[in-house]
């Protein structure tokens, strides 16, 4: 399967279409409705985490299939060195809870949050970390 | 129940309230049956709406049976007022629920897609897909996409049945979950956020305990709490939301 990318005003009111498009995309992709939920989760929280340091006009999102289940990349300019999400932060317990994958890329002036949930084998949810 | 005591009262009270039709009389009879308002409104008291409330819209629907209530029929006052109260409840909740003006045919599937995923989740042991859920609804798959997202616009009031029964005990489930009092603990370690989870219902300081800390799906928490998937993943949405706000100044949950 392929890719779906959109790209939103850096406004907290546009953040809900991310979810919506998480949503839609990882449904298609036969993860499960708590796997969904936790993506939809997962991406509204990254977004805002990034909206707090945006200097772009708009926060984009590519969600994607892997081998492993989907991949949902946000990304938006944002200073060099800026800690988008800090690891003792209550939202970073919030995304390693929901995402089985979650790393933070800083780059040429631009930071990305990349969160994955993978597909289970017989297509049922992934038990959750203790 | 609670009518036991007061029978012969009631219906002393009904023939003297016909008789004369006594205004105090009549308020005589909403006070002795108000238990039973307080008992019902109790049944819908996990659905976001303040048990106060409840009983207001309950005991409209008590005076409306106590108005039509005819003795000669020969049933107990409290077995022809209680689908009369539930009614009203029910009333109550299909006008306020949602949030945003929804199709009634996607307000149907939406609640009809609660009682599939609850028995799909059971049958499976496990979320289900939204192809699985797609066919044991017997409806397409975009079908229910539109009917999920529509179910966002259905607010914290939400009429879907716990755990699709239709006796719940919500209370009783809580305690013997006995696991909400660590829920503060976990969380000092976020100490700027503990004053704001203390300000959630215990319920919800439950659920944010067993998802994020005790890393359990959301299906698990609905089985636990006692109330639905769809519903758990309103509430912590909405709890996020809540601590969010209260990160950037106060916020009343």
């Amino acid at each position: 399967m392929g890719a779906v990318t959109v790209r939103v005003p850096a406004v907290a009111a546009y953040l809900g279409l991310l979810r919506t498009a998480v949503g839609g995309f990882a449904a298609r992709d036969r993860l499960t409705l708590d796997q969904i939920e936790d993506l939809r989760m997962a991406v509204e929280e990254a977004a805002l985490a990034l909206l707090r340091h945006s200097r772009d006009d708009h926060i984009a999102l590519q969600v994607r299939s892997t081998d492993r289940g989907v991949e949902a990349r946000l990304d938006t300019g944002a200073p060099d060195g800026a800690v988008v999400i800090d690891e003792t932060s209550f939202s970073h317990a919030i995304l390693r809870a929901l995402a089985d994958e979650l790393r933070v890329e800083d780059e040429g002036g631009r930071t990305a949050v990349v969160l994955a949930k993978h597909r289970m084998a017989d297509g049922g949810a992934r038990r959750g970390r203790p | 129940m609670t009518t036991q005591y007061t029978r012969e009262d009631t219906k002393a009270l009904f023939a003297e309230l016909r008789r004369t039709g006594d205004p105090q009389t009549r308020e005589e009879l909403a006070r002795l049956h108000l238990p039973l308002v307080e008992y019902l409104a109790k049944r819908f008291k996990d659905r976001g709406e303040p048990l106060d409330d409840l009983v207001q819209v309950g005991s409209v629907g008590l005076l409306k049976a106590i108005d039509r209530f005819d003795l000669d029929r020969g049933v107990e006052f409290s077995t022809y007022a209680t689908p009369t109260i539930v009614g009203e409840l029910k009333r109550y909740f299909r006008d306020k629920g949602w949030a945003v003006r929804v199709p009634r045919r996607l307000q149907e599937l939406s609640l009809r897609l609660n009682k599939v995923v609850a028995g799909l989740t059971q049958d499976l042991g496990r979320s289900p897909t939204i192809s699985e859920i797609a066919a044991a609804a017997q409806v397409s798959e975009e079908d229910v996409l539109e009917a999920l997202e529509s179910g966002q616009a259905y607010s914290t009031t939400s009429l879907d049945a716990p755990s699709g029964t239709e006796d719940e005990d919500a209370p009783a489930r809580l305690e013997r979950l006995g696991g909400h009092d660590h829920a503060l603990e976990n969380l000092e370690y976020f100490a700027s956020l503990a004053p704001m989870v203390a300000k959630l219902p215990e319920r919800e300081q439950t659920i944010l305990y067993l998802r994020f800390f005790k890393g359990m799906t959301q299906s698990k928490i609905a089985e636990q709490v006692g109330i639905s998937q769809m519903h758990v993943s309103r509430l912590l949405t909405r709890i996020l939301d809540f601590l969010r706000s209260g990160m950037n100044g106060d916020a009343e949950y």
